[in-house]
């Protein structure tokens, strides 16, 4: 019999993971289809052309990032989680404390430039189109140009998960935190070229790693779900799943 | 009276296959394969395209040098291979000696590429000076990322093998596991670059 939620010793930790739910939902939906700002626009696009692209996304851009800003605040549920996950873990605190310290600071080149860029171009639009293609650059290169930003924030993930002994997360997804952190560096040469595959919007330099990126959270928010699950609040391995438990040892051996 | 001498029923022998090491590492192993099969469709898609842009520029390539880096990387692969049967039969002291073995010859690689990549710059072949040289400097340097990696991985495998109270065979597996995905995407990169003319 489940406990009310009033009495529910993990309420705020399904609180936090609702929150990261919506937040990337959100994100989804408003970087993609409301500020049009993913897929990236071309990067070869001349002042006139920039200066067009924002007049055509006027709208979407304006509300889409007046919620990102009155709402981003809420990717830190995640990070939260991810850091209570490595709290969780037979590992030193400095990894939770590292992990969070990174990726808070990450966030500022990596997620929060773009929008303050965007929303500045859009709000001042019969400003001298080179401004504005230098916002439009700005925004773009440092959302795609600096995600080598998070690349050491995966690995320490990856090296706490590699090492804990609670068994918070599954080995695989340790390794998997190396791929991810891989691509990321994939995309440091969209400062460098204008077209082709490599560019901001190329398929490696772009649509691989948002393919990998999207599986990547995907998995991970299944995974930190089924941390608070197994949560006992206590300080040895986490149990099993309730309904892994009940499997053969042979089956539970080969899922942990 | 005869008496009817039936053997004992045997238990049916039940064979456990396992793969070597953590099998979490294959989902790293099946999860990076995908990710260079996806970059390796787009340059064999951009090659046919411009196939005799790609040819002009591929002939600039010294193909010794990619064959020399390939026997240098097999060879380490044969001798992490070593280690992991030296180190299953207990004979730790060799497998020890192995897994430098397979560093050396790790080292005598990156000695190769950087070479390689020297040779390139110096014929004016650089990052941005074409597609195709776009592609080679794309591929073996995310490769070379992977390498590093593995230098790391070959000393957590010799951190374990040198003490008595640590040694587990399932991680001396996992990192040869690691070593060989190394080994087995620069024979794909070798092949698509330097052999498919």
């Amino acid at each position: 019999m489940s406990l009310p939620l009033r009495d529910d010793p993990k309420r705020e930790l399904w609180y936090a993971w609702y929150a990261a739910v919506f937040f990337y939902t959100l994100y989804s939906v408003i970087f993609f289809l409301v500020t049009h700002v993913q897929p990236p626009g071309q990067p070869w696009y001349t002042p006139t052309q920039v200066t067009h692209w924002f007049a055509h996304y006027h709208n979407g851009l304006l509300i889409g990032f007046a919620l990102i800003f009155a709402l981003g605040g809420l990717s830190a549920t995640s990070i939260a989680l991810i850091t209570y996950s490595i709290r969780r873990m037979s590992v030193s605190r400095a990894f939770a404390y590292s992990y969070l310290i990174l990726y808070a600071v990450s966030a500022v080149p990596g997620f929060l430039f773009i929008c303050v860029a965007m929303t500045a171009g859009t709000f001042r639009p019969d400003r001298d189109p080179q401004l504005q293609q230098w916002l439009y650059d700005f925004g773009f290169l440092s959302f795609s140009g600096t995600m080598g930003v998070f690349l050491i924030g995966s690995l320490i993930w990856m090296t706490a998960i590699l090492l804990d002994k609670n068994r918070v997360f599954p080995k695989w997804f340790g390794y998997l935190n190396l791929c991810n952190a891989l691509t990321e560096v994939v995309v440091a040469p969209s400062w460098i070229f204008y077209r082709g595959v490599f560019a901001w919007n190329g398929l490696i330099a772009w649509w691989i790693d948002v393919f990998v990126f999207g599986i990547y959270t995907g998995v991970f928010l299944m995974l930190l779900r089924n941390m608070i699950l197994r949560e006992d609040f206590g300080s040895g391995p986490l149990p099993e799943l309730p309904l892994l438990a009940r499997q053969a040892p042979a089956t539970l051996e080969l899922a942990s | 009276m005869t008496t009817i001498e039936t053997a004992p029923p045997t238990p049916p022998v039940t064979e456990t296959k396992r793969v070597p090491g953590q099998p979490d590492m294959w989902v790293f192993v099946i999860f990076e394969s995908l990710i260079f099969t996806a970059y390796f469709a787009v340059y064999l898609y951009y090659r046919a395209r411009h196939e005799a842009a790609f040819l002009a520029a591929q002939s600039h390539l010294e193909l010794w040098l990619g064959v020399l880096a390939t026997i240098a990387l097999l060879t380490s692969s044969w001798s992490i291979a070593r280690c992991v049967q030296t180190a299953r039969a207990g004979r730790y002291k060799t497998a020890v000696r192995d897994a430098y073995l397979t560093a050396g010859f790790g080292v005598v690689f990156m000695g190769l590429k950087i070479a390689d990549w020297v040779h390139q710059i110096h014929l004016g072949n650089t990052f941005t000076s074409s597609q195709f040289f776009q592609y080679y400097f794309f591929l073996t340097a995310i490769h070379f990322v992977h390498l590093l990696i593995g230098f790391v991985v070959l000393g957590v495998l010799l951190y374990q093998l040198s003490g008595a109270e640590r040694r587990s065979q399932e991680i001396v597996e996992t990192c040869a596991t690691y070593w060989h995905t190394v080994d087995f995407l620069w024979v794909l990169i070798f092949a698509l670059l330097y052999v498919v003319r």
